[in-house]
């Protein structure tokens, strides 16, 4: 006999506990009486007393200790055998969308998979148990962990492999994880495992090399000048021929354009002129090996403009400002702008909401210290991490006219020595303008920076920072599993979600929206309420899992020679368990049966 | 399984009575004694006209020669009355040897005062068996088997025959209304007679100290200490207990008689006399 809970041998203390109540019972000299009811009214002793002597052994006495022998064993789940065993197969599923390529039978990797498990599942008998895994970026367990066999047949049915390309690396750590000491793992892939196999596993390739065509990179652009918008599409074609297709683009329910082509063994690329205006368009190719990567959803982009007021005082400096800006697309001059250039002189006065100010020259006087100008030649220490300054290195630069600047003032971005040449005044308690703003402590008539590399760089780099701050999203078409980031203008009045297909998730209240491209992908609506605010486009586009050439079927290692999941089926599974029941609850029945009528009423 | 086992020599010694019979007329078969009926026995009862079919013998010619209407009298019944013996066979009621014993004697002293009366007698024990004729004394040792959990009284229905003289023994110590009780007993009956066996203990107790007192018939089981008080209180209830069998005694028109176990069977036939219920043959 094994206990499942020895602590609940503690229960048997009941059995001392009954035999002292008995023991220390009161027990009177009986008076048989034919009219007890005339007594009964009257004052009756305690039943409890502290007189000792000799403990009768009475039926009450043992049907009591019976049955508090048998629910202590109950309750320390006495079992007369051990747990079974059972054969634990824990079985790893690639679950890249490569899985779901269909050959010329129109059968696919995942169905061999399925009948391999399935048959596997039979040869380990009923009382198997499964855990099936998903692979992907994120593993997750489909079936188990430990499943009977007919609960991982039904989750078996609903695998559809549709991620896109990842390392089984942290599926095959989750697996073994899952599978300990206990059982067997078996990895189902269409790919062969690499180098060396994977020990202590059987690696069950089941693809088949096949031909595919496929986007693997898709664009829809808008060009700001002449208003015409086109799709621009990445094409591989993983075959030895030219493979012939018939692409059609859709809006809505009406077809925009179809066209046959030959697509060259290899990648090549292909452009489709758009109408200007329409909404998200469906591109789609004929049906090959691979469905997942012959069609795509693109989002018409529109692209933010930012707005541009230049205050700066004619001179060398100001016109080196409006020729870098010229160079740049998406910018146009505004009033009131986005971006503000001016005066550093000015930084302290009030500003139009929503306008970020870029000073150039001697800062206010509050924020300045003693002392003279100065030039630097370097070296200067760059804040590299600061949007502002990607990809600048001021090599050459004479950065002139920089003003002594008070302490405290303004947070440096670029400094030399303890100097501030780029930086943000700081909020105080009279300055708490959350708009940003960035002084350039610089002289820009008499230094080389405007000749320098770094200038375009550096305006570019503060479009680009005014750009991704506009509301709206950063981008509108995604591959899957992308982080998607949306901007809004104004704090949300109603729950925000987004839908994508049958993909529907709330998102946290906030102007800033970030979460990541849902898997199948399609059009992605971002919602507020039932407000539809943006349409994004999320597509598959993945080059490796169009790429079917490198699928092959083979078996390589073995399952594991192990000793099997011990496995508790519940204690209606053992005898023991009734018997004890059985005897416990006779003898409550029996002995309740036998208490005298006074004892019950008592 | 307690039984009695009854002196008869002494109880024959004690019995030269019969059952009282009451004033007013009775029913039962053709007998010795007049009934309610119309019968024909030599006591006039009434005159009634003249039926086809009615026993010449009986026209009154005196009266049509006095009327010229034939009228034919009508005479008494002679019947002999109807005796339902009802004993309480509880195991209350063999609580001791001594109370089994005065009960098979008090049983056997009513058995010869029946037998004595030219009737027509049945022992009644309970509902659930049919009841018993009683033809000799010592037919009532096959029913006096003291081991029911339920005194007879205590259940609704008992087999009386209408019109019977109806004979009650007991203890009457089980929870009851006696009102009720008496009246049930009493309906359709020709006379009731109740005669309450106890113990001298039973109804006057005395200190005992700490006890288990357990109830013969149900068993049940109440520790307590037997003291004044208790005792007081105890006496109090039994004597409200039987002054209130003898109130509803007396106001259904039965006669009732409480015998204390120990008391010699010739006086309980004195006592029993005294109270009514018996009469010297």
């Amino acid at each position: 006999m094994i206990f499942t809970t020895p602590l609940g041998l503690l229960a048997l203390l009941a059995i001392p506990a009954i035999v002292a109540i008995h023991l220390f019972r009161r027990r009177f000299p009986v008076r048989p009486v034919a009219g007890l009811f005339l007594w009964q009214i009257l004052r009756q002793t305690p039943e409890g007393g502290g007189r000792i002597a000799r403990l009768p052994i009475t039926t009450s006495l043992i049907l009591e200790c019976l049955a508090a022998l048998a629910l202590a064993l109950i309750l320390a789940g006495a079992r007369l055998s051990s747990a079974g065993v059972s054969q634990h197969l824990v079985v790893l599923l690639d679950d890249s969308a490569s899985m779901a390529a269909v050959n010329a039978r129109g059968e696919s990797a995942r169905d061999r998979a399925v009948r391999r498990v399935l048959r596997e599942v039979d040869r380990l008998g009923a009382g198997a148990r499964v855990t099936l895994v998903l692979s992907g970026d994120r593993p997750s367990v489909l079936s188990g962990p430990a499943a009977f066999a007919v609960e991982a047949r039904r989750a078996l049915a609903t695998w559809k492999p549709e991620a896109s390309h990842h390392s089984l690396a942290l599926g095959i750590r989750l697996a073994r994880e899952l599978a300990g000491r206990t059982g067997t793992l078996m990895v189902m892939s269409d790919v062969p495992p690499g180098a060396g196999g994977e020990s202590g596993a059987l690696w069950v390739s089941v693809g088949e090399p096949l031909a595919n065509v496929g986007i693997t990179a898709a664009q829809r652009t808008l060009s700001p000048e002449d208003g015409r918008g086109a799709v621009s599409l990445t094409l591989a074609n993983h075959s030895d021929s030219p493979a012939r297709r018939r692409v059609s683009v859709s809006a809505g329910d009406k077809n925009v354009l179809a066209r046959d082509l030959e697509l060259p063994p290899g990648v090549s690329s292909l452009t489709l002129p758009l109408p200007p205006g329409l909404p998200p368009v469906h591109v789609a190719f004929s049906d090959d090996a691979l469905l997942r990567d012959n069609d795509v959803v693109l989002a018409e982009p529109r692209p933010h403009v930012v707005g541009i007021e230049n205050h700066l005082r004619e001179g060398r400096g100001s016109q080196a400002l409006i020729k870098a800006l010229g160079a740049l697309s998406g910018v146009t001059q505004a009033e009131p702008g986005h971006l503000v250039f001016a005066d550093a002189g000015d930084l302290d006065r009030s500003q139009s909401p929503g306008a970020w100010r870029v000073g150039f020259g001697r800062a206010p006087a509050a924020w300045l210290a003693k002392g003279e100008p100065r030039d630097f030649i370097g070296p200067f220490v760059l804040e590299k991490r600061h949007p502002l300054l990607l990809g600048m290195t001021l090599d050459g630069v004479v950065w002139a006219g920089a003003m002594p600047l008070a302490a405290g003032a303004v947070r440096p971005l670029v400094s030399a020595g303890d100097q501030v040449l780029i930086g943000m005044p700081a909020l105080t308690a009279a300055r708490t303008r959350t708009e940003p703003e960035i002084l350039f402590n610089l002289d820009l008539d008499r230094t080389n920076l405007i000749r320098s590399p770094d200038w375009p760089i550096l305006i570019s780099n503060l479009i680009e920072m005014r750009r991704q701050s506009l509301p709206g999203p950063e981008r509108w078409n995604y591959r899957v599993g992308e982080w998607v980031r949306v901007r809004l203008a104004r704090d949300p009045k109603s729950p925000l979600r987004f839908r994508c297909g049958a993909v529907e998730r709330a998102l946290p209240a906030g102007r800033e929206l970030e979460f990541i491209a849902p898997s199948p992908g399609g059009l992605l609506q971002v919602l507020e309420g039932d407000e539809m605010l943006f349409e994004l486009g999320v597509n598959f586009l993945d080059e490796y899992e169009t790429n079917l050439r490198h699928q092959a079927t083979a078996d390589a290692g073995e399952l594991a020679d192990v000793a099997g999941l011990r496995v508790e089926s519940g204690p209606a599974s053992d005898p023991l368990f009734w018997l004890l029941l059985t005897i416990g609850g006779s003898a409550i029945v029996v002995n309740w049966c036998l208490l005298p009528q006074g004892s019950k009423r008592a | 399984m307690p039984t009695s086992s009854i002196d008869w020599p002494a109880v024959r010694a004690a019995a030269p009575f019969r059952l009282a019979m009451p004033r007013t007329p009775i029913g039962g078969r053709v007998g010795e004694r007049l009934g309610s009926g119309t019968g024909s026995s030599l006591e006039f009862q009434d005159y009634r006209p003249y039926a086809p079919g009615d026993d010449l013998r009986h026209v009154d010619w005196a009266a049509y020669a006095r009327s010229e209407l034939l009228a034919v009298r009508l005479y008494r019944e002679e019947v002999a009355p109807r005796i339902d013996l009802v004993l309480d066979i509880s195991r209350s009621m063999a609580v001791t040897e001594q109370k089994l014993r005065a009960y098979g004697e008090l049983s056997g002293l009513l058995a010869c005062a029946c037998t004595s009366t030219v009737a027509d007698t049945r022992i009644i024990t309970t509902s659930a068996v049919q009841p018993q004729p009683l033809h000799v004394p010592e037919d009532i040792e096959r029913v006096l088997v003291c081991d029911a959990g339920l005194s007879a009284l205590e259940e609704v229905h008992l087999p009386f025959r209408r019109r019977s003289l109806r004979v009650v023994v007991s203890d009457f110590l089980f929870p009851h209304d006696a009102d009720v009780l008496v009246s049930r007993l009493a309906r359709d009956s020709a006379l009731l007679t109740i005669v309450q066996l106890t113990l001298r203990e039973e109804a006057e107790p005395v200190v005992e100290g700490a006890r288990r007192l357990v109830d013969v018939e149900d068993r049940g089981e109440l520790d307590m200490v037997i003291d004044e008080g208790a005792i007081r209180d105890y006496r109090a209830r039994f004597s409200r207990l039987r002054l209130g069998l003898s109130r509803a005694a007396r106001r259904a028109g039965a006669r009732f008689a409480h015998v204390v176990a120990g008391t010699p069977i010739r006086s309980v036939a004195r006592e029993l006399a005294a109270a009514g219920i018996l009469e010297s043959c």
